[in-house]
């Protein structure tokens, strides 16, 4: 009989030469004891004695922490890694104000509706052990209309999401006066979610929140939880407007931890290209699952999680039912969800295939093993993908398997770069004057705005005279009131970051027309125009219609020996510098740009030898976007225009990775433009802007950090062992130029242009 | 020619208004300290004062006409009948009126300035009629800009103590919770509200004409089934925009036609609340549809003598609608232990039809659970079904859970007869 193996004895197996070879880098965390202190004494006997019945007999040290401090009256941070009882960090002071103040409400927000009901099951088993009538419900989309009366009048605790919050409550606040009224607690979970564009509407709706609640005479404290990031502090004050206490002293206890680095054997040489990551996650799931391991396994999307589970159910069907192995991502019903989370917490699913949806601090207990299926994008959310693994007794094992993209590559070959520096900062732009002007518009609809009021901390009479001239507001005497019959918040998502995305529709199947993906608008027009060959998850598509108006692309599948490679014609004008650093020609800048960018025609160009086998005009709008950028000025010495443009593109390529890497954004959310020949100063150029209307200080970030980002950039390029430029570097040119060693000159170049010189 | 002018012109083709001259016109539009408010004279000339509160006013403006006067096809003067007609009437009903005088009610519409629920829609305009003595009073109460609320609610809970009676047109939902989403912004300032009793006449104009009318907005009821045409209207969904012109541009005649449009809002409610009481209590003429829409009402309120007498009356006078009055009959009279009635509808409709199964299967569970006669059960469960599979059915799901009810049905009763023979 085939006999179980151990973790330890999986380990063992790791560290055979067959795959020891391609674990680059093998870390080890060493165990962490807990730090308990007992039940305070000021705590209200049935909380302590319903605490008791649940086994809590004491705290982790942060978690008193965050007791004391809110009972202090401070709004508060903590950050609380996976498994760490973040909950009772919120719950204890809440149910304590509630217990000895039945009026009491407090407001929690989650990023999702699926975590406030998960909180709500939670919340509700404590207070019925407590044997108190204290009322929490959750308030979302799915409320039917009889409860949502009863939530408004009566509930203690309200769990939403930000976008209920900002679209059903807030604009209907007359409809909420006692929640308003004894509003003492606002708990915002996962904050660390709350970034970028989605984190400055937020942060608006929170200034929204506060104005209302000062109008009925409250002044909540804000409780936020969050993963390990660089910056909570500094978030949650943003976010809220509010100072913040910092709570990091985490008590909880945590097992041994091994975190490896595994990189696939490379299976073509001259391209650089590694085996598949999907497959080698596969493989390396299958060892800890016919051992009967639990294991989670992380995909970077929905269509790969299917697939890795497909492969997954297949190989390990002796061993145990299909039941076993389970999908878990966006788009399984929420009674589907629940039935997983439950398995797994109990044992009877034994492995799971996620998306980063189980990053968030759904509760599915503790597994034995993780297996990230490449690198998720940060440092942050490689963590708390790992934090899924780890018992607080037990050893735990973490593998990340890289895949051959640029980002994954840097990543697994600077091991220092993920265990030695500190998690991203996440960035988020309140002051975007676009999103503050939506939400200025939104705040009016609630209550008028007086003549000297300030909006958080931004002074915003301006904005208010502007809306009065778009006849959106009225000012009469010392008063600016809504005069207009639209109901502002339906027409604001807090969402999505380019307010419309293409969607993209696979009609191959004429039976079965499914959308695909989605696609924001300016990027459509160089990969989703008519008779693109678009790539999707390895499959070749043809687009057969872009229906611009509409958003939406058609596309079929398609095997075709070619790929299409759209021009856009992007001009960038430089409105205003607003910082420099520069010697005589080289130079680094940032300001405000408007980027104004038409396709023009494709070419449809053959694998392999590259031949241009055919082309064709584009028909589409001119798209303008205004925002802020940083850029990049380089002197040209001596090189051929052809040269300096394959060293530029090769330094975007680098950039477009290891930008975000350093912004803490999704790589969509910046983009870099090389140009030869730039409009404002004739000179070689790469732009790096926003891509939001606006911006939201993702370019100033990149400007602030340049030094550290050209470092990065220029070691990614050298460590790669390529020889002339390859996907995993500086992307593939046209033969004859070598554009890793043009762009590590062009680079070496603008880094002795600054003040700081290279030691190296 | 300005729209007063052609109103002018117009009247003695529709309505008689008297506009009431204001009341100590002069002083009511100065503050105590002397000053005229902004367009005095329009206001004066328009028949219009201002109650002053504090610093603020707002502007009060009231319209009598005769009682006599003939709204539509109803003068004002019959919603008196219509109120006593109830008083002989005991069954449960959304319009009954009994121990009410007519004076008792308040026919109530708003102007807002949007049509969203939420914090930023602004009622700009309150407006009322009720019978005072021997005429009608139309009271309007206007807000002159936003910010003048608190001097326009006070005005208004001063003068309008009982609400108990409102009559509306979607006030349920709409004007209503409007007044209590203003009233919560400025509660610290106005008296509170007083409790308030409701008949929405939108609910009963659905239930009477949903199926007969291209839709049961006021303007097509008060048209259609009212007989009152307004000429020269200002629709409705204008209103919010001649508010903002008028904010902006401060020119209040721009709003004349707003306030047409709301006095004449409230003089229909009369003429429809007279209307649909006597439908609902016959005391006017009904079509064949209406006696049946009442019926079914009545039936919906648990009140089954009025509907059994009401179906009663389409069977004597109908004609489209007696076979589904017939089946509400049989079901009535199933529930109320009459259920040999009930088989003789039931036989009848059987005769009286080809395709509906339902009576068939009623009839063939009457002779399996009452009659024991399981060949009778079976003959007509046979009936159900073969009438049944001739009927072409919109979703699939249904077609098959009806399939597996009938043969279900067929098989029980083919097992009791073999059992039983």
């Amino acid at each position: 009989m085939f006999q179980k193996k151990s973790i330890q004895q999986v380990m063992d197996v790791l560290r055979e030469p067959e795959l020891a070879k391609q674990i680059v880098h093998w870390k080890t965390i060493e165990p962490r004891e807990a730090v308990s202190v007992p039940l305070p004494d000021s705590l209200h006997p049935t909380i302590q004695s319903a605490l008791i019945q649940r086994g809590i007999s004491s705290l982790y040290i942060h978690q008193l922490s965050a007791y004391e401090a809110a009972l202090r009256g401070e709004s508060f941070v903590a950050v609380t890694p996976t498994a760490s009882g973040k909950t009772l960090c919120y719950n204890l002071p809440v149910l304590q104000e509630v217990a000895n103040n039945p009026e009491a409400r407090a407001l929690y927000l989650f990023p999702t509706k699926a975590l406030a009901q998960d909180q709500k099951s939670e919340m509700n088993e404590l207070i019925e052990e407590m044997g108190l009538n204290i009322k929490s419900y959750t308030y979302d989309g799915d409320t039917p209309a009889n409860i949502r009366q009863v939530v408004r009048k009566a509930g203690n605790i309200v769990m939403t999401n930000p976008d209920m919050l900002h679209a059903a409550v807030l604009p209907h606040h007359t409809k909420w006066v006692s929640l308003f009224e004894n509003l003492k607690y606002v708990v915002v979970d996962e904050l660390h979610t709350y970034r970028g564009v989605f984190g400055s509407h937020v942060a608006n709706v929170i200034r929204r929140l506060k104005r209302i609640c000062n109008f009925y005479g409250s002044n909540p404290i804000f409780i936020c939880t969050s993963a390990t990031i660089a910056n909570p502090k500094e978030l949650a004050e943003q976010l809220t407007g509010n100072p913040m206490t910092l709570i990091n002293n985490n008590g909880a206890p945590a097992g041994r931890k091994h975190f490896l680095f595994y990189n696939p054997p490379v299976v073509n040489k001259p391209l650089n290209v590694r085996r598949s990551a999907t497959l080698e996650a596969r493989n390396l799931a299958k060892l800890f699952l016919e051992n009967h391991i639990q294991t989670i396994v992380f995909a970077r999307s929905r269509v790969r999680v299917e697939i890795l589970l497909t492969y997954l159910q297949e190989l390990v069907k002796k061993e145990f039912s299909t039941k076993s192995i389970q999908g878990y991502r966006g788009g399984y019903l929420p009674k589907q969800r629940r039935a997983i989370e439950k398995g797994l917490r109990n044992g009877e699913i034994m492995g799971v295939v996620s998306t980063n949806a189980l990053e968030l601090g759904v509760d599915i207990g503790q597994l034995h093993a993780c297996i990230l299926t490449g690198y998720p994008g940060s440092i942050a959310s490689a963590w708390q993908q790992a934090g899924r693994a780890g018992r607080r007794q037990d050893e735990s094992v973490v593998i990340m398997v890289a895949s051959s993209s640029p980002l994954d590559q840097y990543v697994i070959q600077n091991p220092d770069y993920f265990f030695e520096r500190s998690p991203e900062s996440a960035r988020m732009n309140p002051d975007n004057l676009i999103i503050l002007v939506d939400h200025l518009k939104c705040a009016s609809y609630e209550l008028p705005f007086q003549e000297d009021e300030k909006f958080g901390d931004q002074e915003i009479q301006d904005v208010l005279e502007f809306l009065v001239d778009e006849q959106v507001l009225h000012k009469r005497g010392k008063h600016f009131y809504w005069m207009n019959d639209s109901f502002p918040a339906h027409n604001i998502s807090l969402r999505s970051a380019s307010q419309e995305n293409v969607v993209i529709i696979d009609q191959s199947n004429v039976a079965d027309v499914k959308v695909i993906g989605e696609m924001d608008r300016f990027s459509s027009m160089t990969l989703l125009h008519e008779e693109a060959i678009y790539l999707h998850q390895g499959t070749q598509y043809q687009v057969e219609k872009l229906d611009y108006e509409e958003k939406k692309a058609f596309v079929r599948e398609v095997d075709v020996d070619y790929f299409t490679d759209a021009n856009l014609a992007v001009s960038l004008n430089v409105l205003e510098v607003d910082k420099e650093t520069t010697d005589e020609k080289n130079g680094k800048a940032y300001g405000d740009v408007m980027v104004v960018a038409k396709a023009t025609i494709f070419k449809k160009i053959k694998f392999e030898t590259h031949d241009n086998i055919g082309s064709g005009p584009i028909h589409l709008p001119e798209e303008e976007l205004h925002t802020s950028a940083t850029w990049l000025t380089f002197e040209n010495k001596d090189l051929s225009e052809e040269k300096l443009e394959a060293g530029l593109l090769g330094i975007a390529h680098v950039l477009r990775h290891v930008a975000p890497l350093f912004v803490m954004c999704d790589a969509n959310d910046l983009h870099v433009v090389p140009q030869v020949k730039a409009v404002h100063n004739q000179q070689p150029t790469i732009f790096i802007y926003d891509r939001y209307p606006g911006g939201i200080g993702l370019s100033e970030k990149v400007y602030g950090s340049w030094d550290v980002v050209l470092d990065q950039a220029l070691s990614m390029i050298q460590r790669c062992p390529c020889e002339s430029g390859c996907p995993s570097c500086t992307g593939t040119l046209e033969e004859g130029n070598n554009s890793k060693s043009l762009a590590v000159k062009l680079i070496s170049q603008i880094k002795g242009a600054t003040e700081h010189v290279d030691s190296k | 020619m300005s729209i007063q002018n052609k109103l002018n012109r117009l009247t003695k083709h529709m309505v008689n208004p008297v506009s009431i001259p204001p009341v100590q016109s002069k002083q009511s539009l100065e503050n105590s300290s002397g000053k005229r408010i902004n367009h005095a004279d329009y206001w004066e000339k328009f028949g219009a004062s201002a109650y002053f509160f504090e610093d603020d006013y707002c502007i009060i403006r009231k319209v009598k006409y005769p009682l006599d006067t003939k709204w539509g096809s109803y003068r004002f003067s019959d919603v008196l009948d219509a109120v006593s007609q109830w008083q002989n009437i005991d069954a449960k009903h959304p319009l009954q009126a009994k121990d009410l005088d007519a004076t008792d009610l308040l026919f109530f519409d708003t102007e807002t300035t949007g049509l969203s629920g939420g914090a930023g829609n602004t009622i700009f305009m309150l407006g009322m009629s009720q019978i005072k003595g021997n005429h009608v009073l139309v009271h309007q109460f206007f807000l002159p800009g936003p910010g003048s609320e608190v001097a326009l609610y006070h005005y208004f809970l001063n003068h309008v103590k009982e609400l108990r009676n409102l009559v509306t047109y979607n006030g349920k939902s709409f004007d209503w919770p409007q007044v209590r989403t203003r009233h919560t912004l400025i509660r610290d300032y106005v008296p509170s509200l007083p409790e308030f009793g409701h008949f929405d006449l939108l609910h009963g104009a659905r239930r009477l004409w949903k199926d007969t009318l291209p839709a049961v907005k006021l303007s097509v009821v008060e048209k259609e089934m009212l007989g009152v045409n307004r000429i020269h209207d200002t629709p409705g969904y204008l209103a919010p925009m001649l508010y903002f012109q008028y904010c902006n541009e401060g020119d209040p005649s721009l709003l004349e036609g707003v306030f047409q449009h709301n006095e004449w809002d409230v003089l229909s409610l009369i003429t429809l609340y007279t209307h649909m009481s006597g439908i609902v209590t016959g005391n006017c003429y009904r079509t064949e549809r209406e006696t049946y829409e009442t019926a079914r009402w009545f039936e919906a309120l648990n009140q089954k003598e009025q509907a059994i007498s009401l179906y009663q009356e389409v069977l004597q006078t109908g004609d489209s609608l007696v076979s589904q009055s017939k089946k509400s009959l049989a079901a009535l009279y199933k529930k109320c232990n009459g259920l040999e009635v009930s088989v003789r509808y039931w036989l009848e409709l059987l005769d009286e039809n080809d395709i509906d199964e339902e009576p068939a299967i009623e009839l063939s569970k009457y002779y399996e659970h009452i009659k024991k006669d399981y060949e009778k059960a079976l003959h007509f469960a046979g009936l159900a079904y073969s009438r049944w599979k001739g009927k072409k059915r919109l979703t699939k799901r249904k077609e098959e859970q009806e399939k597996q009810a009938l043969t279900k049905r067929i098989e029980r009763l083919e097992q009791r007869i073999i059992q039983y023979s």
